[in-house]
């Protein structure tokens, strides 16, 4: 299943809209963020993940690894990955302390997870009007070369991978999101996209 | 009247393109994909008023921004913008932008546009 | 109810922890479940702040999450790994446990967005979590196994030369080992043919029943001479595995290498003369011992020449010895040029040679060893001096001792030189 040019076009612009929203609300409820630059956005075949992933990190560094499911018609996975230092300056943060526990980066960076994947998910689920059921996120301490099971990629087959960088003061944090969909999310997502176009033509 | 739309994605021009039709049907649209080539059309077409995203490649909104305001210091520029945070909008108004509104906008916001921002 | 929504009798048969607290943290609703397992009644609690029940709780993150849950208008949730746990809730379990106190998943949804109140539902998950912390433990097991099994691997790679094919001879795999003695690169490697290994020397028999060997499956061991990528010449110990499939099939070839250019070179010298770079008679003497002492029916089929070079002590004489050992060294390239590769030549002592013909019958064998004289009497020794050899010839018997054999060889020899020397004799 391809998305031509028109409907990849329609997705980023989509996404980039859903992820300002994301942005906006992180800040305010986050009262955190001075800037969050406007993520880059690609669609890529699920085989293609690891190389994905492999390239989006550093195979050196150790990794928090968030994911949370969500159900129903327009169902699928949300992977956030985000750098140790970047967890810790996050954690840092949110909890006000200077020396965070990793339960409190943990949770910082669950919390930080929530915010983006049910404002892009929402919106998308909004938009293409059906419910959608969020689970618990749950968390992992990785290693680079560890993040992703062969195993798992085969229940999916594209991914919406969007890569953000976030400016907090002098600190940086940087994360990366991977929303993994099954053929018939994207379905009545491209259906949807090709109702928007259609609409503008 | 002369309306120059830019944009990275094609989709987003095409939309603000038909909000702007809705309200002034008597338009003739320019269109750029990045900051440099709208300086250029500008430049050229003097367009009474500019739409403008704020993420694009080679030149990004902010310094289009500032490059049109040096070509004609009464340009009216909207800035449509995904970046919804204050601090975005603080930094165009004090460019010289009209004003600045979250995407996406429908005819309803665009009809708001013309009345309260701009003069046409 | 203050504002619930459901009936109260359906969230308090539920067997999980459900509340409905505000930004202020005042408790509206506790359920059932609740008040049993924290000791805390709904009575007491409802009307007051959660403060003052839990003070240790982390209330500017509560207050931020309950905040998400209200502007987006979807649940946050509390890391259900946490060892810090939401509300402390003794397990009354008796039998053994890893965890004191109930683990829990917590969930803070929206409930009435208007008032800023939120549902928080405290589950019980610490069944789940005693079972992952325990499976988290047998995985580190497992891993620390792996890192063993992982380090012992990497001393086999860089430690021994391994090869593996497919079953049509292409390469699949080496060793690291194997890369660096034949001085190639990995990937230069897999993909092509083990042939390229070859040195080109061995007799395309001995690859041959190599072949033969593992297409049945069987393992084949032997020396086989290679060459680096750089032209080097190595012999190796090879043994080869055929590796087969549950259902019998042939997969692939394992074989594992083991240098031993340096004995072959060791024993090449042992059995080499250094003057004429024949054999020597030390190693003519173990061939004819294996021989007789295995007869085998292909190898007892044999004719012995003595060839012995005529006036050789006057050459010396008149030349001096230089010359006498060119004479030797010329000698002996003509005899080697002038056989097949597989009979075997070799300087028996002085100026005296021994040949084996293999699988000859007399009349051929009659032919050669004239060949063998004309070749040498055509020969001068730096362009002038000529040289001439007589030649005994004799058959092998199956069974009989050698040394009737060289008895009669030289019985022979003994007869040319009589009759006038530079012709062979034979003697039956």
């Amino acid at each position: 299943m391809i998305f031509n040019e028109d409907q990849t076009d329609a997705l980023k612009e989509f996404m980039n809209i859903s992820i300002g929203q994301a942005t906006a609300h992180v800040a305010e409820l986050l009262n955190a963020f001075g800037t969050m630059h406007i993520p880059k956005i690609s669609i890529q075949d699920m085989s293609e993940l690891n190389q994905v992933v492999i390239d989006n990190i550093d195979k050196d560094s150790n990794y928090y690894m968030i994911k949370q499911l969500f159900s129903g018609k327009f169902g699928g996975e949300c992977v956030f990955i985000i750098s140790e230092d970047s967890a810790n300056n996050l954690g840092a943060h949110l909890y006000e302390i200077q020396m965070p526990l990793e339960d409190d980066i943990t949770d910082a960076v669950m919390e930080l997870t929530n915010i983006i994947t049910s404002s892009i998910v929402s919106r998308l689920t909004e938009e293409l009007d059906v419910q959608v059921q969020f689970f618990a996120p749950t968390s992992n301490f990785l290693n680079a070369s560890n993040i992703i099971d062969d195993d798992e990629v085969t229940s999916y087959s594209k991914i919406i991978v969007i890569s953000t960088e976030l400016e907090f003061k002098d600190k940086n944090i940087s994360a990366n999101i991977f929303i993994l969909t099954k053929d018939e999310a994207i379905i009545s997502l491209r259906d949807l996209i090709d109702k928007k176009i259609e609409e503008l033509y | 009247m002369k309306v120059l739309v830019v944009d990275d994605s094609k989709l987003a021009r095409l939309s603000l393109i038909k909000s702007v039709k809705n309200v002034e049907p008597a338009t003739e649209f320019f269109q750029a994909e990045n900051g440099a080539i709208a300086v250029e059309v500008f430049k050229k077409e003097r367009p009474r008023v500019v739409f403008l995203d704020l993420t694009m490649p080679i030149m990004d909104g902010y310094e289009a921004l500032v490059e049109i305001m040096k070509i004609d210091s009464d340009a009216q520029v909207i800035v449509v913008s995904a970046d919804i945070q204050a601090q975005a909008r603080e930094k165009v108004l004090k460019l010289g932008a009209k004003n600045m509104f979250p995407k996406p906008i429908n005819d309803e916001k665009m009809q708001n546009i013309f009345i309260n921002d701009l003069i046409v | 109810m203050d504002g619930l929504k459901c009936p109260e009798v359906l969230l308090n048969s539920l067997e999980n922890g459900h509340f409905v607290i505000d930004e202020n943290f005042t408790v509206t609703y506790w359920n059932r479940w609740l008040s049993v397992s924290t000791q805390i009644s709904s009575e007491e609690i409802i009307g007051k702040s959660l403060q003052e029940f839990y003070p240790d709780i982390n209330y500017i993150i509560l207050l931020r999450k309950i905040r998400t849950a209200l502007r987006l208008n979807t649940p946050t949730f509390y890391d259900s790994n946490s060892n810090t746990v939401f509300l402390p809730i003794i397990r009354n379990k008796v039998t053994k446990t890893a965890l004191k106190l109930i683990q829990q998943q917590v969930t803070i949804s929206p409930y009435i967005v208007s008032e800023n109140k939120v549902m928080v539902s405290v589950y019980n998950i610490s069944e789940l979590h005693e079972t992952k912390l325990s499976l988290q433990k047998e995985i580190e097991k497992v891993n620390e196994l792996n890192n063993i099994l992982e380090h012992d691997q990497e001393i086999i790679d860089k430690n021994i030369m391994i090869i593996k094919t497919n079953t049509k001879g292409t390469i699949t795999d080496v060793s690291t080992l194997f890369c660096e003695f034949f001085k190639y690169d990995k990937n230069e490697l897999v993909g092509n043919k083990a042939s390229i290994l070859k040195s080109g020397t061995l007799p395309d028999l001995v690859y041959q029943e190599l072949w033969e060997t593992i297409l049945s499956k069987k393992s084949w061991s032997g020396e086989i001479e290679n060459k680096t990528s750089s032209g080097d010449k190595k012999w190796v110990q090879s043994r080869i595995t055929p590796i087969i499939n549950e259902t019998g099939e042939l997969v692939e070839f394992n074989a594992v290498y083991q240098d031993v250019t340096n004995e072959k070179l060791l024993e090449e010298l042992y059995i080499t003369d250094p003057l004429t770079q024949l054999y020597n008679r030390r190693y003519f003497d173990e061939l004819m011992t294996s021989i007789t002492l295995h007869q085998r029916k292909a190898d007892t089929d044999f004719i012995i020449l003595i060839a012995d070079i005529d006036h050789f002590k006057s050459i010396n004489d008149t030349h001096g010895h230089q010359v006498g050992d060119e004479a030797l060294k010329d000698v002996a390239r003509v005899l080697k040029n002038s056989l097949r590769d597989n009979d075997v030549v070799a300087r028996w002592g002085g100026e005296e040679f021994v040949i084996m013909l293999k699988n000859t019958d007399l009349q051929e064998a009659q032919m050669i060893a004239e060949k063998l004289r004309t070749n040498i009497e055509k020969r001068k020794i730096q362009n002038t001096i000529n040289i001439t050899t007589s030649i005994g010839l004799t058959k092998y018997y199956v069974g009989e001792d050698t040394n009737l054999t060289f008895k009669r060889a030289d019985n022979a020899l003994y007869k040319a030189k009589e009759s006038g020397r530079n012709m062979v004799v034979t003697q039956l």
